[in-house]
């Protein structure tokens, strides 16, 4: 049994289905993800899971409790909001502990429980000034510090970085994923960000139009796609996926790409998923990650199959750690990821090799991935 | 499983019992319309059962009491035939073409002066802070107040004409408040007074939501500054101008107190307006049928002008 | 830059220009506060003035000898018909109604407000709206029918009366004030807190669910503390309206010693025994005004706001 286990949960506003049966599961001590493009559902499912949305059909259940129909309060979680929540007519000491004070917890216990929430989060200096006179990333502090007093069996954040600029959300990010190996407490986040997905997820559900399009761990989704939605929204940047055909000679398969007024781009697969035999020339999605599409001497070197084909380098955008090579192929514009310090020019055509191990197929009509 | 724990669920009440729980949070669900209703029963009854009940007056030949047998629109006929009985004058009479009269100048005047005032106060004015609300604070007083005080300001033998007389000015004739045909604009004066610096604030703070990147960019584009407010502001403050009118119409047609405090009716009611017409025919001349259904019209009126205004603007906010 | 490149000469008749420019725009703003100012101002000074001064001299100069008899008596000996007794009961009878008609319009605005932002159903939008429209229906319209039911809760207040010793405050001029005044003022309060809460993070609204707080403990502790300013321009904006009000006051209290401060003052102005005293009616129509003038005078921003909110979008 898992911690926390939502079953075939229906959402409806309506005749509008905003959720439309999600089955998710988390092991305790885990750090579920949901990510997506807006509008998705992912902060309506949190929202069920904290009781501040009512589902339609379908349970939520907590250790093989359901919790469907109890109250917020009464469902042992905590929140972390976006805009922080922060009442801003009461100190943080008074914000952090607002929901004892609901509970009728003694003042002598609240100050105590203030205080160790204080320390762990270094607040203890603002404890007496009202949320206005708090910085963003301080604010953030507070609103985990109201979530951590309450030591719940679930924690929920709902896009809690997002309001932050760029250096304090990486610090706040790793901030997060501390706790979380600190206190062993199980985890619900939503986010549109899929890098903080990857780095903080122990599993990771990418939602799509009120479905789940995968549930699994980091890797899988980054690795394994299981369509063309989940394979183009994770990876920065994005996978490349390229219009192709499969060729065949005899035994082998291969795949064939177009590059723009050239000749055609044939590399054989020596290891092609068995599904692909059925779409000998018929036109498949082809996809493949810019770092699995380098200059030949960057190429991993024990990858079992890489094919090298020239192409036409149209623009390079060096990023200090990289460079990145766009070429075009298929129609679409293709990123390659490079060493930093490749020699490369726009304008030339010069090889790159192919990792096809790491390659993935999707079927254009269905968009499912080919296994 | 989950039966099983549904059951010791059930069973210790410090879970939160599921039955107990639903009926609790049942109310809990129930309470935001439970606060809501009285209000909305009050609204109900208050404004839409008593607007039924005079619609339903109206149709009646309730003369001193209400009487409720309806008997037809024989109300509504009298007036329709008031409408144009204009020599001499019927009392509805006047009152309608007092209301055309003072709605249309009351209107367009304290547009007119309203944004005339918020652009000259718009040029970086200093004094602003003194000028603004010297210019909006009748809008504080009671209309009572307002028309004690035109009275006296207007008084042939008191006010303005004695005031310049006595400087020398002797053929100054101004005695529109005790002529019939002319008092309505003294009831004009004192309104465009009250509610000018009202309508100057209304675009006062249009003015200062411009995005001044629009101004500079109409500077370097060349326009001068009439052409700057003719082409671009004005424009820019239609919003101002729909609000302000809904405002002023309203109020125009509410005008009640003025007239009275100002004109006490002027002579032989030549100062009535349609809400003074509905005040003593229903409570003095016990023509009660008569009022409801002048009444009725002032409210088609009205309705006519904010029902679409209202929808619009609703149907803006819930998008 | 461009006054460094142009010529020195066109630069000074710039200036000159500008410096008349200036003058025009002042002189007109000058121009329109004398037109405001002068009513409160010629008011004013009558009311300061003998009754011998005011025939002979001139409106707009200054009382020669400044005398407080007007106001003295104007608050306590003034005859509105023929009750000779002063403006003061009249000013408590406004206060009585005042007070008590703004605190609970505005109480209820505010829990409307709420609910209807952030406890939404089905249907809100047509509730608000029906309750919006009842800001701008002419009283007139509803006005026989709630003299009628006053007059049938005022009888059946003289049998409860008669039963039980106690009538409940039915058939009090002052409570059947405060009641008007409640359900027609109860558009705007909820208009105003509609409009505030709209804004108001519901967010803040959800981390209290979380935190196990009630919806009456959302409302007192969550947004009534964070509600000040609207607090503020509806009370002001209450306060002035039901202050003002002349028509439901005359309809409903429109004589004896029950009448509001607005009827009263218009009962003595238009009093016509004896000699016009025009001193002391200016002196009772201060007084009138003074309670909403102190209030525009303390508090004119929220005023302004308070105007606009009924109409601008919040």
């Amino acid at each position: 049994m898992a911690f926390l286990e939502i079953d075939g949960l229906k959402k409806r506003f309506g005749n509008v289905e905003i959720l439309k049966g999600i089955d998710v599961e988390l092991e305790k001590g885990g750090f579920l993800v949901l990510v997506g493009p807006s509008g998705c559902g992912k902060s309506t499912l949190l929202n069920t899971i904290a009781g501040l949305e009512q589902i339609t059909e379908g349970e939520i259940r907590v250790e093989g409790r359901a919790i469907n129909d109890l109250h917020p309060s009464k469902r042992d979680i905590a929140m972390v909001f976006q805009s922080y929540a922060l009442y801003p007519n009461m100190t943080v000491a008074g914000n952090i502990a607002f929901g004892m004070e609901m509970r009728g917890v003694p003042a002598a216990e609240r100050q105590k429980a203030i205080d160790k929430v204080a320390k762990i989060l270094q607040i203890g200096h603002l404890l007496k000034r009202k949320p206005s006179q708090l910085s963003g990333g301080q604010r953030q502090r507070v609103a985990m510090g109201r979530a951590l007093v309450r030591d719940p069996k679930l924690f929920l954040f709902d896009e809690p970085l997002s309001n932050l600029d760029a250096k304090l959300r990486v610090d706040m990010r790793i901030e997060i994923k501390r706790l979380h190996a600190t206190t062993g407490t199980t985890i619900v986040y939503v986010t549109h960000d899929q890098i903080e997905a990857m780095t903080l997820a122990t599993k990771i559900a990418v939602m799509r139009d009120g479905e789940v399009q995968q549930f699994g761990t980091p890797a899988e989704i980054y690795n394994n796609p299981t369509n063309i939605f989940v394979a183009d929204f994770m990876g920065s940047p994005a996978m490349n996926l390229v219009p192709a055909t499969i060729g065949g000679n005899g035994s082998g398969l291969s795949v064939v790409l177009k590059p723009d007024a050239r000749a055609a781009i044939s590399l054989p697969l020596a290891n092609a998923p068995a599904g692909l035999s059925a779409f000998k020339e018929k036109p498949v999605i082809f996809g493949v990650r810019p770092e699995a599409l380098t200059d030949p001497e960057g190429a991993e070197r024990n990858a079992s199959n890489i094919a090298t084909a020239d192409c036409h380098i149209e623009v390079i955008e060096p990023a200090g750690s990289d460079t990145f090579a766009v070429t075009n192929l298929g129609g679409k514009a293709v990123v390659a990821r490079l060493r930093a310090d490749a020699k490369i020019q726009p304008g030339t055509v010069t090889p790159l090799a192919f990792n096809l191990t790491k390659a993935v197929f999707f079927d254009p009509a269905t968009e499912k991935r080919i296994l | 499983m989950s039966t099983v724990a549904e059951t010791q669920i059930k069973l210790t009440p410090e879970h939160d019992a599921r039955p107990g729980a639903s009926v609790r949070s049942r109310l809990q669900d129930l309470l935001p319309k439970i606060v809501l209703a009285p209000s909305f029963a009050a609204t109900i009854i208050f404004v839409y059962g008593f607007i039924l009940w005079t619609i339903y007056l109206s149709f009646t030949n309730s003369k001193t009491f209400p009487s409720y047998a309806i008997t037809g629109g024989r109300a509504y006929q009298r007036l329709w035939r008031w409408t144009f009985e204009s020599d001499p004058p019927s009392s509805w009479y006047t009152s309608i073409t007092n209301m055309g009269i003072f709605g249309f100048l009351y209107i367009a005047i304290c547009l007119a002066l309203g944004l005339f005032l918020a652009i000259l106060l718009d040029q970086k004015i200093r004094g602003e802070g003194v000028l603004r609300p010297i210019y909006l604070y009748p809008m504080a007083l009671s209309f009572i107040v307002t028309g004690v005080a035109w009275k006296w300001f207007l008084d042939p033998g008191l006010g303005l004409e004695q005031t310049l007389h006595q400087w020398g000015w002797t053929s100054f004739h101004f005695d529109w408040i005790k002529n019939k045909d002319f008092v309505i604009y003294t009831v004009v004066i004192a309104g465009v007074w009250q509610a000018s610096g009202f309508v100057m604030a209304m675009f006062l703070a249009g003015l200062r939501g411009i995005d001044g990147e629009i101004m500079k960019a109409a500077q370097i584009d060349g326009a001068s500054t009439f052409q700057l407010y003719r082409r671009i502001v004005i424009p820019l403050l239609r919003p101002v101008f729909l609000s302000a009118f809904i405002v002023l119409a309203h109020l125009a047609i509410k005008s009640y107190d003025l007239v009275v405090a100002l004109t006490s009716g002027g002579p032989g009611g030549s100062a009535w307006l349609p809400s003074n017409f509905m005040y003593e025919f229903t409570f003095k001349r016990n023509e009660m049928a008569v009022g409801s259904a002048s009444a009725v019209i002032m409210l088609m009126t009205i309705t006519a002008i904010i029902v679409p205004y209202l929808y619009s603007e609703l149907r803006e906010k819930s998008r | 830059m461009s006054a460094v490149s142009s010529p020195a000469p066109q630069a000074s008749s710039g200036a000159r220009a500008r410096t008349i420019n200036r003058i025009v725009i002042y002189g007109l703003l000058a121009l329109f506060a004398i037109f405001y100012l002068m009513p409160l101002f010629v008011m004013l000074v009558t009311s300061f003035k003998t009754m011998d001064e005011i025939q002979n001299g001139n409106m707009l100069s200054l009382p020669h000898a400044p005398t407080f008899a007007p106001w003295i008596k104007a608050w306590s000996e003034v005859c509105s018909g023929l009750t000779c007794v002063g403006m003061k009961g009249y000013f408590w009878n406004s206060i009585k109604m005042v007070v008590p008609a703004v605190l609970i319009s505005t109480l209820l605005g505010a829990l409307n407000g709420y609910v209807l932002t952030k406890w939404r159903f089905r249907g809100h939008i047509l509730v608000f709206a029906m309750m919006l429209f009842a800001c701008f229906i002419p009283f007139q319209s509803v006005l026989l029918p709630m003299a009628t039911i006053l007059g049938s809760l005022g009888r059946f207040g003289v049998t409860l009366q008669n039963a039980t010793g106690f009538n409940f405050g039915l058939g009090n001029s002052t409570v059947n004030l405060v009641f008007v005044h409640v359900v027609y003022g109860l558009g705007f309060t909820t208009l105003f807190f509609r409009n505030y809460y709209e804004a108001f993070p519901t967010e803040l609204v959800k981390a209290a669910q979380v935190d196990g707080a009630s919806f009456f403990q959302i409302f007192r502790r969550i947004m009534l503390p964070n509600s000040l300013p609207i607090i503020v321009v509806t009370v002001i904006y209450q306060f002035t309206n039901i202050w003002n009000d002349f028509l439901f006051a005359s309809a409903y209290a429109g004589s004896g010693d029950v009448m509001p401060m607005t009827v009263a003052l218009n009962n003595v102005v238009n009093t016509s025994t004896g000699v016009v005293e025009y001193n002391v009616n200016m002196a009772a129509a201060m007084i009138a005004a003074l309670p909403t003038l102190i209030v525009y005078v303390v508090a004119g921003r929220y005023f302004v706001r308070g105007l606009m909110a009924g109409a601008v979008k919040g």
